[in-house]
């Protein structure tokens, strides 16, 4: 078991390589390139300067020596995997390179999102499992209940529509037409002037809109699971076994079905750690919240790549060790498997 | 009768289907002694388990419910116990043990803790220690080799034979009056079979627990019981001692069973007989004997009312017209 940990933690060398090495050749082959970029800039300053019209605005801005020395620091000038190499030397070393837009250290712009998204993210997961388990094992024993019908009703529309419009409907009802929560951000104005408890209740009355658009996604698909396999763990025969030994039968579901349940919702768990790294950059969009998710989309829009990469390097680093804590789980809840 | 531990009588039980509620169980009535064993025989789908379930008040609800009848267990109609008095009702009074021992047992948790459950629902006052103590010698009881290391191992660990053995061990943990083996070896190679039914025999010897024994196969009834009901159809078509009923069985039903056994003392390679045409289904019970689309002796009255069960010799009880 330990060996096969150490092989999948081993394994995540070339499946990082490999994942890397794509986005890399892309980054390549996409046309609009930061210096594309620099020239189109250059053209419009050209323009505004009021140079002639014309012939010249036809014209090369930069001329060749400029461009290839902006080819050479950009690292363009090379073989497409050398210079993959030498980011991939860089990475190693701990350095991430500099965003090309705002010439800041790109470790440091996903550092400053990080903590935003965990916070959102790990918020989910806690609301997801801790709420959905409770609600499918309720669900479960009150099967085709009013109870059972209403909340199935409730989850599924919860489903269908996605959470940014969630997001949005929340944010006009009871941010804009109500007013009972804010707008958007994740803090107030006058945040820095507030004692303790009251910066911390003020995060929270932020939280709470664009967390329950996170959690209505992946609510209907936890819950339904939850209360599927329990009902079907409900009539295995080992239930009956233990109703027959004399256990009265709220006591076989928690003490015999409900660990045999939890199975399948482990084996899920790794596709749920996905949502806790990236966030929703619609979600964030709506919400006006700074995440990865946000930085993500706006980095590959304005082809900031060593952002791009960057963000790549830590979502499938932790996207990865995510699926290897998921096969834990299961190892741990589930004695049949062993892992070889 | 003082020496009835349980009396079941009249019992009829229905289920829900698709096709409305259909009749799985009619009239069902037999009696268990203290310390014997009463084999309970018949074709697959004939309403077996069904009964056995009946006495654990085990059915699958909402779909199968009593519809007539009453469960004596000695002055108690397990039938209107209150659903709180069941959990001390099962397990110490009336044990069972299921035809799957692959899928009878938690898969998540250790054969010990399995065992060790029974103990301490029905014997609150011991503690963990004695507890301990009490799952492996319940474990060795039913001759469970190595059984202090074999505690900690998991249900897909051990061989089937070796489930069905923590089976007995968990009904027996309480010391029940009463254990029902609903086809406990049907799911077994023959040897471990023969293994399975020698230790119930012992079992029954050193415990003095009274057994009703389901089984689809005459041969085991021979092996292991004292007296045997035959079922047919969800009735019951004749009872009696194991030596009456082999030696002179009475019911057309049974005959035609006995006769479709292998035997030794006969030609060999003869074919063996058979009994034509199907069992009725649910839906389709002829109003009068079921057996009658069957039957080599058929007569007239046999479709009219299905025939009693009445009393053809000391403890030998036939439902057929042949004999009222
Ligand atoms: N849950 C159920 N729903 C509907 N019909 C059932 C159910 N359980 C058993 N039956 C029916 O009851 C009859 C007797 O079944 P059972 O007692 O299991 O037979 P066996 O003698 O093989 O143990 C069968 O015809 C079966 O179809
Ligand atoms: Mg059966």
């Amino acid at each position: 078991m330990t060996a096969y940990f150490i092989r999948r933690l081993l394994l995540i060398i070339p499946t990082f390589l490999g994942i890397t090495v794509m986005v890399f050749v892309i980054t390549r082959m996409v046309p609009g390139g930061p210096i594309e970029r620099i020239i189109v800039q250059a053209r419009q300053m050209q323009s505004s300067l009021g140079m002639a019209a014309g012939a010249a605005e036809q014209r090369q801005p930069l001329s060749d020596d400029q461009i290839a020395r902006l080819k050479a620091y950009y690292g363009f000038d090379k073989p497409v995997l050398v210079s993959y190499g030498q980011w991939l030397a860089k990475v190693l070393r701990g350095d991430l390179g500099t965003s090309t837009r705002y010439y800041d250290p790109v470790w440091r712009m996903i550092a400053e999102r990080v903590p935003i998204s965990l916070y959102f993210g790990i918020l989910t997961l806690l609301m997801v499992y801790g709420v959905c388990i409770p609600l499918g094992i309720a669900k479960a024993l009150r099967h085709k209940s009013g109870f059972d019908n209403t909340t199935s009703v409730v989850v599924f529309v919860g489903y269908a529509v996605p959470g940014w419009v969630i997001g949005v409907l929340l944010l006009t009802l009871l941010a804009s037409v109500w007013e009972v929560f804010p707008l958007g951000g994740l803090t107030s104005d006058n945040f820095p002037d507030m004692p303790l408890d009251e910066q911390i209740m003020d995060i929270l009355w932020h939280t709470v809109l664009p967390l329950t658009a996170y959690v209505a996604g992946s609510f209907a698909v936890m819950t339904m699971l939850m209360k599927n396999t329990l009902m079907d763990n409900l009539a295995a025969d080992y239930v009956r076994t233990a109703v027959a030994k004399g256990l009265p039968f709220r006591r076989a579901v928690f003490r015999h079905a409900l660990r045999n349940s939890l199975i399948p919702i482990a084996t899920s768990f790794g596709n749920n750690v996905s949502v806790v790294v990236s966030g929703s950059f619609l979600i964030e969009k709506v919400f006006n919240i700074n995440g990865m998710g946000l930085l993500g989309y706006e980095s590959v829009v304005e082809r900031d790549y060593p952002v791009v990469l960057g963000i790549l390097v830590v979502s499938s680093l932790l996207f990865l060790v995510g699926n290897i804590l998921s096969d834990l789980c299961v190892a741990v809840v589930d004695p049949r498997v062993r892992f070889e | 009768m003082n020496n009835t531990i349980l009396r079941v009588e009249r019992l009829s039980v229905s289920f829900a289907t698709e096709k409305g509620r259909l009749t799985a169980v009619e009239d069902v009535s037999f009696s268990l002694r203290r310390g014997e064993t009463l084999g309970l025989v018949g074709e697959s789908g004939c309403g077996k388990s069904v009964t056995a379930l009946s006495i654990m008040r085990l059915l699958p609800r909402p779909a199968g419910r009593i519809e007539a009848g009453r469960i004596m267990l000695e002055n108690t109609d397990l039938l209107r116990l209150p659903a709180a008095d069941l959990p001390g009702l099962r397990g110490r009074r009336i044990a069972m043990i299921f035809q799957e021992p692959m899928t009878a047992l938690n898969p998540v948790h250790r054969l010990g803790q399995q065992v060790a459950e029974a103990v301490h629902l029905h014997r609150p006052e011991l503690d963990d220690k004695a507890v301990g103590q009490e799952v492996v010698a319940m474990l060795k009881q039913v001759r469970i080799p190595e059984p202090t290391s074999r505690v900690k191992a998991y249900p897909h660990q051990i061989s089937g034979g070796m489930r069905q053995r923590v089976m007995i061990a968990m009904a027996l943990a309480a010391r029940p009056d009463i254990l029902i083996a609903d086809e406990p070896t049907t799911a077994l190679d023959v040897t471990i079979q023969a293994q399975i039914l020698s230790l119930m025999r012992d079992l029954q010897a050193e415990t003095g627990t009274a057994i009703i024994f389901i089984t689809h196969d005459l041969g085991v009834i021979a092996e292991l019981c004292h007296r045997v009901a035959v079922m047919y159809a969800g009735r019951i078509v004749e009872s009696a001692a194991v030596e009456t009923l082999f030696r002179s069985p009475r019911h057309p039903y049974t005959q035609g069973l006995l006769a479709a056994i292998p035997r030794l003392d006969r030609t060999p390679k003869a074919p063996l007989a058979t009994i034509e045409g199907t069992v009725p289904a649910l839906d389709t019970m002829p109003p009068g004997c079921r057996f009658a689309n069957r039957c080599p002796r058929v007569m007239e009255r046999c479709h009219l009312a299905p025939p009693p069960l009445v009393e053809v010799g000391e403890g030998h009880a036939v439902a057929c017209y042949l004999y009222s």
